[in-house]
């Protein structure tokens, strides 16, 4: 018992370097995916029909295949055949960021969707363009109803992150993983991986919540 | 006649489906003049007043601002033309994410891309006219629906619009908050604003409208002062309108 705490005190300085993966991980991601997310969020509700459904045919696709699936397909397949040299960790992101893009873009729609019509019609009825209208009017609203599901999505893409040890990104899971099948202390490791990963959910969301209270409008109740 | 018209609308007509709510539809109005849209609910105000500005689509029909054709196709001449249309809704429509400065403010710091602090003067100015200088910094969230409305009204005033069109703009408000919405809109008629308005109040549309239009089920059903609207009318389903609007919200003389 004594043991296993020495072996896992001594791991514990390298695990938490996988710390700092992890979490560019996740920031790489959730970035990517926001950008994108909004991107194909205002494509989908204000877009021709035809980009609609390529929108849409995205979405489906990115949802649809397991992420382990979609990362091998990407860093193995996809990548290596357009001659595209990345790092795994590169890569993770990559792969990470549309899938979380997928999720986004719907978060941010049903946001966009929810708000008041004529939000939109006082803006054009002041001679705004429609993206300056998107811009200023429709995202900054939609932003900001989007913070709770954006805080679910946080999670999710935090705790998939560990998934991307299968292609050798040395994050947290990597880590523990190596450290315990050379010591076989399984179960001190695995503990203190989830453990690590239990307070990175709730750090982010602890931030998420207040972010959510430091941008939400005064007097307004939904 | 005299003075050519500011605004012209011809034949709007627009169809939901196959239902036809506005027929043929057309309006003039030369500078300082305010017109009154009146109708039973459905009648297709709000329609008819959308269309002036394109925020609906007509399915036909054209419109003139200072005899020069609006092409809603041309995204820059459509915006250009909305800017001087200044329009207040019946619910208001404030950005629920800005305060009432910054509502008036963003349409001359976006659109007229007037520097930030020419902006907010002007802006102050505006809210100051409809006597709200003492709130300034409230959301909408915070706002009564009174002044919720003058904050609109203030929105589309910062503009410098050519026209107004004001669809129901007190049908929102609880009934003592009216009056002060009517004062702001009777200010600007003193001041020789040019109006286009929908409206069930029908003392206040005897007391300061040039005209008045009857509408119904989409259809100009008559057109005239208001002396001769509201009291002798010649069509039927005008006389009848307007004694429910008496029942309903009590005499006017
Ligand atoms: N977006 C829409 N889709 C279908 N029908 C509509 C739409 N907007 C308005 N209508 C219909 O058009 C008619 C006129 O509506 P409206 O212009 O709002 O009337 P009013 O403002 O006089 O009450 C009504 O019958 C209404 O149901
Ligand atoms: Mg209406």
């Amino acid at each position: 018992m004594i043991e296993s705490l020495v072996i896992l005190y001594g791991a514990l300085p390298y695990l938490f370097r996988g710390v700092l993966v992890t979490v560019s991980l996740v920031v790489g991601a959730m970035g990517l995916g926001l950008l994108s997310g909004i991107a194909l969020a205002v494509g989908q509700v204000y877009g021709t029909p035809w980009t609609r459904r390529l929108i849409g045919f995205y979405v489906w696709f990115f949802r649809g295949v397991p992420l382990i699936v979609l990362l091998f397909l990407f860093y193995f397949g996809l990548f290596t055949m357009l001659g595209i040299n990345l790092s795994a960790f590169t890569a993770s992101i990559i792969v990470l960021g549309l899938i979380s893009a997928a999720y986004q873009s719907q978060i941010f729609r049903g946001a966009i969707l929810s708000l008041p019509t004529g939000q939109l019609k006082a803006a054009r009825a002041l001679g705004m363009s429609d993206s300056r209208a998107i811009i200023s009017i429709i995202l900054p609203q939609a932003l900001r109803l989007s913070v709770p599901g954006w805080s679910n999505e946080y999670s999710i893409v935090l705790k998939d992150s560990a998934v991307t040890y299968a292609v050798g990104v040395t994050e947290v899971m990597a880590r523990a993983h190596f450290v315990a099948s050379r010591t076989y202390e399984h179960l001190p490791l695995y503990f203190a991986a989830g453990v690590i990963f239990l307070m990175l959910t709730f750090l982010g969301t602890k931030g998420l919540r207040l972010l959510e209270d430091r941008v939400r409008i005064p007097g307004y109740v939904r | 006649m005299s003075k050519p018209p500011v605004l012209r609308a011809e034949n709007i007509t627009k169809r939901y489906g196959k239902k036809v709510v506005l027929n043929n539809a057309s309006l003039s109005i030369c500078e300082r003049e305010l017109k009154i849209l009146i109708g039973p609910s459905g009648s297709g105000k709000s329609t008819f007043l959308q269309c002036i500005n394109f925020l609906v689509t007509p399915d036909r029909g054209r419109v003139w601002l200072d005899g020069r054709e609006i092409l809603r196709t041309h995204k820059r001449d459509l915006n250009a033309y909305r800017q001087k249309v200044g329009m207040i809704f019946q619910d208001f429509n404030l950005f629920d994410h800005l305060t009432a400065l910054a509502n008036v403010e963003i349409g001359l710091t976006r659109v007229r891309k007037m520097g930030k602090e020419e902006a907010c003067e002007k802006a102050m100015q505006e809210l100051d006219k409809v006597g709200l200088r003492d709130h300034i910094a409230k959301y909408p969230a915070q706002l009564s629906g009174g002044q919720k409305q003058r904050v609109s009204i203030a929105r589309a005033l910062a503009m410098d619009p050519e026209v107004m069109l004001l669809d129901e703009p007190t049908s929102a408000l609880d009934p003592e908050l009216i009056t002060e919405v009517l004062a702001v809109i009777k200010d600007l008629r003193a001041n020789g604003m040019t109006m286009i308005m929908s409206t069930h109040q029908l003392n206040f549309a005897s007391e300061v409208a040039d005209e008045i239009i009857f509408l119904e089920d989409g259809i100009i059903v008559e057109v005239g002062p208001p002396d001769k609207i509201l009291y002798e009318p010649e069509c039927e389903r005008t006389i009848q309108f307007c004694s429910k609007m008496r029942e309903l919200y009590g005499n006017s003389r």
